[in-house]
């Protein structure tokens, strides 16, 4: 099921990608959901070229930019698209490129904490996920979450789509809107591509430096280089202002997505009230701003923008509660 | 004689009703310097303010706006002036009027222990990338057409909002 253009040499990129683009599109409304499943692809020749085609397919083909004012920023640039050498390009990395990357940090966060084995559970995030995302900027990505077995309360964002939240931060939620905002704050950093420009400044450093020679920047180790050791990344931290820029968008994404404005600032108040010694919270509090900072930040930025916003749901009702 | 001990637990009710529902006020404080207002609206008259810090009352929630009282006045202020509980760290109190107001009651939560699966950063420095999970959580991928069903099931309507853009002066 690999539509592979590896073997192709046409120095135009541009018109072959757009080719390419169109005949997985065919392919897909063909085959149905079968290629979205079947694409899955080796990580380790990935960022050679195959994965391009790979993760085409994994695009959602129907995307459109509806009811949301979407700007499309993701069409690889000619820059990208030039390089005639399958290298990552850290300078300008491409849509499937920013995937690519997000995909080998998930799956080393997934080898400390699998997902949660409740395919219902999984489902429910999804839905409402891809729901919220898509009043993002970004509804082209192939948005993915998943609910990961730790009773930490935290949750992440990787490049190119993936937002995984742990179990312990699902188990304090009680309504729709209250995650809707959650997965809005991830889904503001990865539309901002908030930890892909970590990436990029330490990478840029030090290819400048010389620690990255040219040849070794086409290694396709490289992605996994470049993230350090085992998903060490996932603990960083982002600058502060990329916290509330994130908080501002989640709540903004989760509004127009109709859920009542307040999820966010709601689980922000769980999170203020839990004690800060316990450890559950360490991880979080040590990488974001405390809560209280964060919602007052938060009612700076929205004033009296919500004031007249009436009849947002939470949904109770059809909050999916853990089994255990 | 019945009779007047039936009366008097009738007339004791609303008491009783009463002391249940001022112990359902919530407790808060502020998180910045703020206005009250005698009504839920921004154009509404002010009746007093209180600054970073003061704790206060919560009475009642309505749309954006909490109803709150302090040690000089009560007031309408913005929800998010306010912070839930006491300031100080002592675990999950998340009751009263807000927790009605958002379905939180009678959740009683948990707070973790022992025995928590946490993640540190000495484990997921340690962690190796695990195949298997990802083209798991890829199986769950759903299209923006799975997601607009599942918003029409929900009766969720997506509205005209301008995402919220950083306050002028912030430490941005």
């Amino acid at each position: 099921m690999n539509i592979s253009t590896k073997t192709l040499t046409t120095p135009d990129l541009r018109t072959r990608s757009h080719k390419n683009l169109l005949l997985s599109t065919l392919l897909v409304s063909l085959l149905g959901s079968v290629s979205l499943h079947s694409a899955a692809f080796d990580f380790e020749g990935a960022v050679k070229g195959a994965v391009k085609d790979a993760v085409k397919k994994q695009i959602d083909p129907q995307a459109e930019p509806s009811a949301t004012p979407a700007t499309d920023n993701t069409v690889p640039t000619a820059a990208a698209q030039t390089t005639a050498e399958p290298a990552f390009n850290w300078k300008n990395p491409s849509k499937e490129e920013e995937i690519a990357l997000g995909r080998e940090i998930t799956g080393n966060l997934l080898g400390a904490a699998p997902l949660v084995k409740d395919a219902a559970l999984q489902k429910y995030v999804n839905s409402v996920g891809r729901w919220v995302a898509s009043q993002s900027e970004r509804p082209d990505l192939p948005w993915r979450f998943g609910v990961i077995e730790s009773d930490d309360l935290n949750a992440f964002a990787a490049p190119g789509g993936y937002v995984m939240m742990t179990k312990g931060l699902y188990r304090k939620l009680t309504n729709e809107a209250q995650l809707a905002g959650v997965l809005g704050h991830e889904i503001g950093h990865i539309v901002k591509k908030h930890q892909l420009k970590v990436l990029q400044k330490q990478q840029l450093l030090n290819i400048g430096a010389g620690l990255l020679s040219d040849k070794y920047a086409k290694d396709n180790k490289l992605v996994s280089k470049a993230i350090g050791s085992g998903a060490e990344i996932s603990a960083r931290s982002l600058d502060k202002s990329a916290e509330y820029e994130a908080d501002r968008l989640g709540l903004s994404y989760a509004t127009r997505a109709g859920y009542e404005p307040f999820g966010l600032a709601d689980v922000l108040q769980t999170l203020g009230q839990t004690n800060k010694n316990d450890g559950s919270v360490a991880l979080l509090f040590k990488t974001h701003p405390l809560p209280e900072e964060r919602l007052a930040t938060l009612g700076d930025a929205v004033g009296g923008r919500l004031d007249n916003i009436k009849n947002g749901k939470t949904l109770e009702n059809r909050f999916y509660v853990l089994k255990n | 004689m019945k009779k007047l001990t039936y009366m008097l637990i009738a007339a004791s009710l609303p008491a009783l009703l009463m002391a249940s529902l001022s112990i359902a006020a919530e407790t808060g404080s502020a998180l910045k310097n703020d206005s009250m207002r005698y009504e839920p609206y921004s154009d509404a008259k002010i009746t007093g303010s209180f600054i970073r810090g003061e704790s206060l009352q919560i009475l009642k929630k309505q749309g954006a706006w909490l109803q709150v009282k302090t040690k000089k006045g009560t007031g309408w202020v913005r929800l998010l002036s306010i912070k839930r509980g006491v300031s100080t760290s002592s675990g999950n109190q998340v009751s009263g009027v807000l927790a009605a107001a958002s379905g939180r009651a009678g959740t009683g939560q948990v707070v973790s222990t022992t025995g928590i699966r946490g993640l540190s950063v000495q484990e997921l420095k340690a962690a190796k990338f695990n195949e298997t999970e990802v083209k798991t959580l890829e199986g769950y991928t759903l299209s923006s057409e799975q997601g607009k069903k599942f918003a029409n099931t929900g009766k969720l309507k997506t509205i005209a909002f301008a995402n919220l853009k950083a306050p002028q002066g912030a430490a941005k």
